[in-house]
């Protein structure tokens, strides 16, 4: 027990490790970018018609703090988001950022969340069929589906949707919610309302998360199929989905427990340009908003930041979840048992 | 009897390059896929030879604009002909089609799609490229050709249509298919030396390097792709040149994906230092240098080479989704990218479809990258007894 407690410390460790050097990664971005925060808020107010000069510039940067060393802006900036949960204002917006992403960044993180799940029950089943068929048709069919998923480009598959959508109903399906339940708080209604809509992203995040969920299924079923435990297991007369599900199939799990962190990851990714065809009024969205439009350096890394500390956090989860459930790990990790 | 043993013995007695090369041309996906992956290679290094028309704006119709593809054909009402024929198109406006500008077909009059003709002039072997400095800066004028494989006589021909400003899209797929190509070899060549390098020191020396190294490889593993090139290729200027951006792209696009190559080449490295030949090197008194480039790096060329391949497609995915946002190559720089933003607006999917015609290029280039990769990574398995 004790060593199970040092192993979780460790990893937990790593994961902040991590974390911070995500964080020095995405801050030095932010830096890099020509202009500062100061000189792009007084050039927004230039252009409304006030006249600015070159001590307004000074004194705004004194005001935000932007006059201190880099090292002393980082650490107050992780600070303020470890200790207080603050991401700051926002450059462009003039709003407080936890304000903005409150409701937004859920919303995502539920989409991807959704569809991880939705991938996983489709490619783990399928995958095993596809590793273990006779039938070499039905094994290559799968598998250009699957390949299919990689290859088509998410807003492509989410635009023909839309366009059947309008074209046999008459409703866009664009936006997360339906134009009465907007602004709304939530209820059951609204709930539905949600998922009526929300299916659309989250199917087209899911076929392409299936497909690479599928592959790795399939190819970890096939090695784990040709060794030789399961032909001695196969000797003994075990057969069927018996023999698969006790075992091949229960080895390649832990691979890919371990790539789930991964799969969120790549979601995550294909998650901004589909917000973009769909209109989702989530954080990938922003996202876009404040990287290609606007240049809102702090909007952008904050979103960054959380889509990071979410993938870690999983990362760190699964380590824990792999070194439970597989006793090799758990070998590994306790010494001896 | 004699010809199994002949067999036997050739397969003991190949190279592991042999054995690879028999094993691929025998998967016959990966053969077909990899047929039309050369083919459309081909057809994108000739692409200049191939297009009728300029794919820059220099080369647009104005006569034709949101036009339809125009398919030569062989017969009509009037009879056949050998030649390969289209009909003549007038532009009409009038009261019966609410004053908007619609194509009548003539079919009495035949324009003949005749080949090797002369058209628009390019260049062979030209490169100009000019960065940032003047070291950088190289000019090389090659040669001016201007015969095309196929034309008409009079008015255009656009078998995949025209856009809004009358560009031929079948020209400009065609380049496009070269500069997402250009992007991607540049892209995966970037990441192919970072990976060597930082994979290949922390896997040779091991140790706390290895774990410095590691643990910056995994934190840009964590951070999600496409959201960190955003980031970055915000930083390019609006009033960057084409060019600069193009190199620009794609040396974003290589800079974002080693970490997972840096991995496979140190985990490799890590298990063959140990191997006793390895050793045995040591002991001869070889150098560092030696036993890399003469022992290890041979070792896993072909793994190397399968995973340069795989990742390819996610390259062009990668170019693809930030041009489509306006982050990537824009306009005048044609990439496919730049061809599907074209494509999202409703207004072209219901009235212009051929503006798809670019996407399926790119969804068939993918396809093909995917199974030929997949194929050569079934035969550089060396446990793989088939």
């Amino acid at each position: 027990m004790i060593n199970f407690i040092q192993f979780t410390l460790t990893r937990a460790g790593l994961a902040i490790i991590t974390l911070l050097l995500v964080c020095f990664i995405v801050f030095s971005l932010m830096e890099l970018v020509p202009g500062t925060c100061a000189e792009r808020y007084l050039a927004f107010k230039n252009t409304q018609g006030s006249q600015i000069t070159y001590e307004d510039i000074e004194k705004e940067k004194i005001r935000l703090g932007l006059d201190k060393p880099f090292l002393y802006r980082y650490g107050k900036w992780v600070s303020n988001i470890v200790f207080n949960g603050d991401f700051g204002d926002s450059c462009i917006l003039r709003m407080n950022i936890n304000e903005l992403l409150s409701g937004r960044f859920m919303l995502s993180l539920t989409i991807c969340l959704v569809a991880l799940i939705f991938s996983y029950l489709i490619a783990i089943p399928v995958g095993i069929i596809s590793a273990t068929t006779k039938y070499a048709s039905l094994d290559n069919t799968l598998k250009f589906i699957s390949y299919l998923g990689i290859a088509l480009p998410n807003f492509l598959v989410a635009l023909c949707i839309m366009l059947f959508m309008t074209v046999y109903y008459g409703d866009t399906m664009t936006g997360l919610f339906s134009q009465e339940y907007e602004n709304e708080p939530w209820s059951t209604s609204k709930l539905f309302d949600f998922l009526s809509r929300a299916w659309l992203p989250i199917f087209v995040l899911g076929w392409n998360a299936t497909a690479f969920a599928l592959q790795t299924v399939r190819a970890l079923m096939l090695d784990e199929n040709d060794k030789l435990y399961v032909m001695a297991a196969r000797a003994r007369g075990i057969s069927g989905m018996s023999l698969l599900w006790r075992y091949p199939a229960k080895h390649s799990l832990g691979p890919v427990i371990n790539s789930i962190g991964f799969d969120l990851n790549r979601i995550f990714s294909a998650l901004p340009i589909v917000a973009l065809i769909l209109i989702l009024t989530e954080a990938g969205a922003l996202l876009i908003e404040a990287l290609a439009r606007s240049n809102d350096q702090q909007l952008a890394g904050a979103i960054i930041f959380l889509l990071t500390a979410t993938i870690v956090f999983v990362n760190f989860i699964t380590d824990i979840i792999l070194a439970i459930i597989d006793p090799r790990i758990r070998k590994g990790v306790m010494g001896g048992g | 009897m004699e010809v199994s043993n002949q067999k036997k013995e050739a397969y003991y007695t190949a190279t592991q390059m042999q054995l690879v090369r028999t094993r691929f041309f025998g998967n016959r996906s990966a053969m077909i896929a990899g047929s039309i992956l050369l083919f459309m290679i081909i057809c994108s290094l000739f692409a200049d030879f191939l297009s009728p028309y300029d794919p820059t704006i220099k080369g647009r119709d104005k006569d034709y604009e949101n036009g339809a593809p125009q398919i030569p054909m062989f017969w009509d009402e009037n009879g056949f002909s050998a030649r390969p024929f289209l009909h003549t198109l007038e532009k009409y406006r009038g009261a019966d089609t609410n004053f908007r500008w619609v194509y009548k077909v003539d079919t009495e009059k035949r324009r003949y799609v005749y080949f090797f003709v002369e058209g628009w002039e390019y260049k062979v072997f030209d490169f100009n490229i000019n960065l940032p400095g003047k070291v950088l800066d190289f000019k090389i004028s090659g040669f001016t050709f201007n015969t095309h494989l196929f034309g008409v006589e009079e008015g255009g021909i656009h078998i995949f249509g025209t856009d809004k400003a009358g560009k031929d899209l079948f020209s400009r797929t065609l380049s496009a298919i070269y500069i997402s190509l250009a992007v991607g070899t540049l892209g995966v060549f970037i990441s192919f030396v970072l990976s060597l390098i930082i994979g290949g020191i922390s896997g040779y020396y091991g140790g706390w390097i290895d774990s410095v190294l590691q643990m910056f490889t995994d934190a840009i593993r964590t951070v999600p792709p496409i959201p960190l090139f955003m980031c970055l290729a915000a930083f390019a200027p609006l009033e960057w040149s084409s060019e600069l951006r193009f190199f620009f792209i794609s040396c974003l696009l290589g800079l974002i994906s080693w970490p997972t190559l840096a991995r496979r080449v140190r985990t490799h490295l890590l298990s063959e230092r140990s191997q006793e030949y390895i050793l045995a090197a040591k002991l001869c008194g070889a150098s560092s240098t030696h036993i890399i480039v003469r022992h290890l790096l041979p070792s896993f060329t072909s793994y190397i080479i399968v995973d340069l391949v795989i990742s390819f497609p996610y390259m062009l995915l990668s170019e693809t989704a930030l041009s489509f946002i306006g982050l990537g190559l824009r306009e005048p720089v044609n990439s496919l990218g730049v061809l599907l933003q074209n494509a999202t607006k409703a207004d072209v999917l219901l009235n212009y479809q051929w503006y798809f015609i670019p996407v399926f290029f790119l969804v068939v280039l993918i396809l093909t990258f995917v199974y030929v990769g997949d194929g050569l990574r079934d035969a550089a398995d060396p446990h793989k007894v088939k």
